[in-house]
């Protein structure tokens, strides 16, 4: 290119390249190609495994829920009719509101007491490492293991549950009734991930300014009123993350209701995942079924997705 | 605040010495409030830990022990059936080798594929980068879950269901590590790269050589993050694998659960030795393991 410019262009007196407008402009052009080629070369494998594997998927999403059949022998048009059907058909109804009953529960329990033990963890002087440690292990196991684990702690006979019932002389309990399945699930679902939120909050809250504490505690503030009127607001925007990223995480489960309660007893704990996958693969085919409720859980994701998009963009614009 | 609460005048030595005192109460108090602390975690992570230490003990128990009631509180005699069942008579470790295989070519690839994606969204000026980052965030949070129907479409008509390939090609869609390396290559000074462009290294020598080994930390977050959901992941190796040679280990163990009857041994067995392999990794890379809860905030 250095070559090009010396032997096209050509110097002035002042010794300053001098080209013509259309030789600048045939340049400009050149080097611009090259560096979209050097960056498609570099952006071009992601994005061609992002396009295929994620939005042609979603797209594909939109498209099978407008039609009705069998996924393997061929699928036939139906307009919205899913759609209007939805709510009637066998399961649609009980696996929503399964699944918001199940992130009402855990959602909210996941967030409190991963706040409470990440407040303690932050403060601790010594050995805060081997409570991190232990706290966040049960983040690492898969679902499916993790159900297994529960069924020990359930299980009516011999479980740890019912053990130190009977350990204290009450009558032992039906844990994976009809009644109280969906609950222990989100337990199970607390248990799991209340590790990665107390470590999320303990980074947050040691980045917090130390003088602002200090000075409430020289103005004799109480230590409920220093997290009240200080931790709180100061983390507002960090703990409304927490509330959406682990709302569309709960609105995902699936492998420990697979594993535990096998959807049951009953459908009592039939999450959205899990009857698209019985609309699909387990059962009859009902392809334009699982295709449209998938969609309206796709669609509520990329609502909470865009609401945490506006927050952060707000964010910048007040920084 | 002794002077201005008080009459307006106070003894030195009594100032002193009420100084000491206040220290004294200070110094009392925080050790008091550090072993409160202590307490209430160690409390907590005794009740986080005790079904795994429940679960190991059943797996050492043989059928009628685990039945019995008061339940031993130390596996001894150990019984080692329930593994040796698992280890011989299931295809565990064809399990474990297809989940360690799929989650180590998924990490690699996906390292190299984020981080030069990463490198463009952050330092080349090209078009249409705004909209494929945008386009990014918007799908972030999509899950596998929700796509089967299209991903077992698109699989079975590229002839790969029931193959590696089903198993480790969707999940490289995903665009979170692109995002943060993207951060990550972002906050890296802009002489070093400067200078290296003025030496003639060429845009991909720049990435290989300067960029890569200034972001190894955050490879090494990033490895981290895609090995464990990897380890974790459930629902399309489930789907898109149908043979036992190809079983992952999550749907392997689950399948265990699903077939063959109530068999509380081979499964505590299973669950304990599933766990195995993330423990010795978080173990080793217990930072790194922590900062994948940054990896949320880091986005901000």
């Amino acid at each position: 290119m250095t070559d090009a410019v010396m032997t096209e262009g050509g110097r002035n007196a002042a010794g300053r390249l001098r080209l013509s407008p259309a030789e600048h402009r045939r340049l400009a052009r050149k080097a611009r190609l090259r560096r979209e080629l050097t960056g498609w070369m570099f952006l071009g494998p992601m994005f061609l495994c992002f396009v295929l594997f994620l939005v042609v998927p979603v797209c594909g999403t939109v498209w099978w829920s407008l039609r009705t059949g069998n996924i393997a022998s061929g699928t036939s048009f139906v307009g919205l009719q899913n759609f209007y059907d939805l709510p009637g058909v066998v399961g649609a109804g009980s696996a929503i509101a399964n699944t918001l009953i199940f992130a009402a529960i855990s959602v909210p329990l996941i967030l409190v007491g991963a706040l409470g033990v990440a407040l303690i963890l932050a403060k601790i002087r010594h050995g805060g490492s081997i409570y991190r440690f232990l706290v966040y292990f049960p983040v690492l196991v898969p679902g499916v293991v993790a159900a297994l684990i529960w069924l020990f702690l359930t299980n009516v006979d011999f479980g740890l549950f019912n053990n130190v019932m009977k350990a204290f002389g009450a009558y032992p309990v039906t844990w994976l009734g009809a009644d109280s399945a969906l609950g222990v699930l989100a337990v199970l679902d607390v248990w799991r991930n209340i590790g990665y939120w107390a470590m999320f909050f303990v980074a947050a809250i040691i980045g917090l300014p130390t003088e602002l504490y200090q000075a409430a505690e020289l103005d004799g503030a109480s230590t409920w009123a220093r997290f009240r009127y200080l931790t709180l607001p100061l983390l507002r925007r960090i703990i409304f993350f927490a509330v959406i990223v682990s709302t569309i995480w709960g609105l995902q489960v699936f492998d420990t209701a697979l594993v535990l309660t096998n959807g049951g007893p009953g459908t009592a704990t039939t999450t959205v995942i899990y009857r698209v996958w019985l609309y699909v693969f387990a059962s009859n085919n009902k392809v334009g079924f699982a295709s449209a409720i998938s969609l309206v859980l796709i669609l509520v994701i990329l609502a909470l997705t865009l609401v945490q998009m506006r927050l952060l963009r707000d964010r910048r614009g007040i920084d | 605040m002794a002077v201005e609460a008080g009459t307006g005048r106070v003894a030195p030595a009594e100032l002193r010495r009420s100084a000491v005192d206040h220290a004294r109460a200070r110094r009392a108090s925080r050790r008091r409030n550090e072993l409160l602390r202590h307490l209430a975690l160690a409390v907590i992570t005794f009740i986080l830990v005790a079904p795994f230490y429940y679960v190991f003990l059943a797996s050492l128990k043989n059928a009628t022990e685990i039945f019995s009631y008061p339940p031993k509180l130390l596996p001894f005699p150990p019984f080692f059936g329930n593994y040796k069942k698992l280890l011989f008579d299931t295809g565990f470790l064809r399990w474990m080798f297809n989940t360690l295989f799929v989650a180590g070519s998924v990490t690699t690839l996906k390292i190299f594929l984020d981080s030069m994606a990463g490198y463009a969204l952050a330092k080349i000026d090209m078009t249409g980068k705004k909209v494929v980052f945008l386009a990014m965030l918007i799908l972030l949070m999509v899950p596998i879950g929700a796509l089967v129907v299209p991903l077992w479409a698109l699989m079975s008509s590229f002839g790969l269901i029931d193959t590696y390939a089903a198993l480790i090609l969707p999940p490289l869609a995903n665009p979170l590590g692109a995002i943060l390396m993207r951060q990550f290559i972002l906050g890296l000074p802009k002489d070093l790269e400067n200078a290296a462009r003025l030496d003639g290294l060429s845009e991909f020598g720049i990435y290989w050589r300067i960029v890569l080994p200034l972001i190894k930390p955050g490879l090494v977050v990033l490895a981290v993050i895609i090995f464990t959901d990897q380890f974790m992941s459930f629902i399309w190796p489930l789907i898109a694998t149908t043979s036992d040679e190809l079983q992952v280990l999550t749907v392997g163990v689950a399948a265990l659960r699903a077939h063959g009857g109530a068999n509380y041994g081979l499964w505590s067995a299973s669950a304990v030795m599933s766990l195995i392999p993330v423990g010795v990794f978080f173990f080793v890379l217990q930072r790194q393991f922590l900062a994948r809860s940054l990896a949320g905030a880091l986005k901000q």
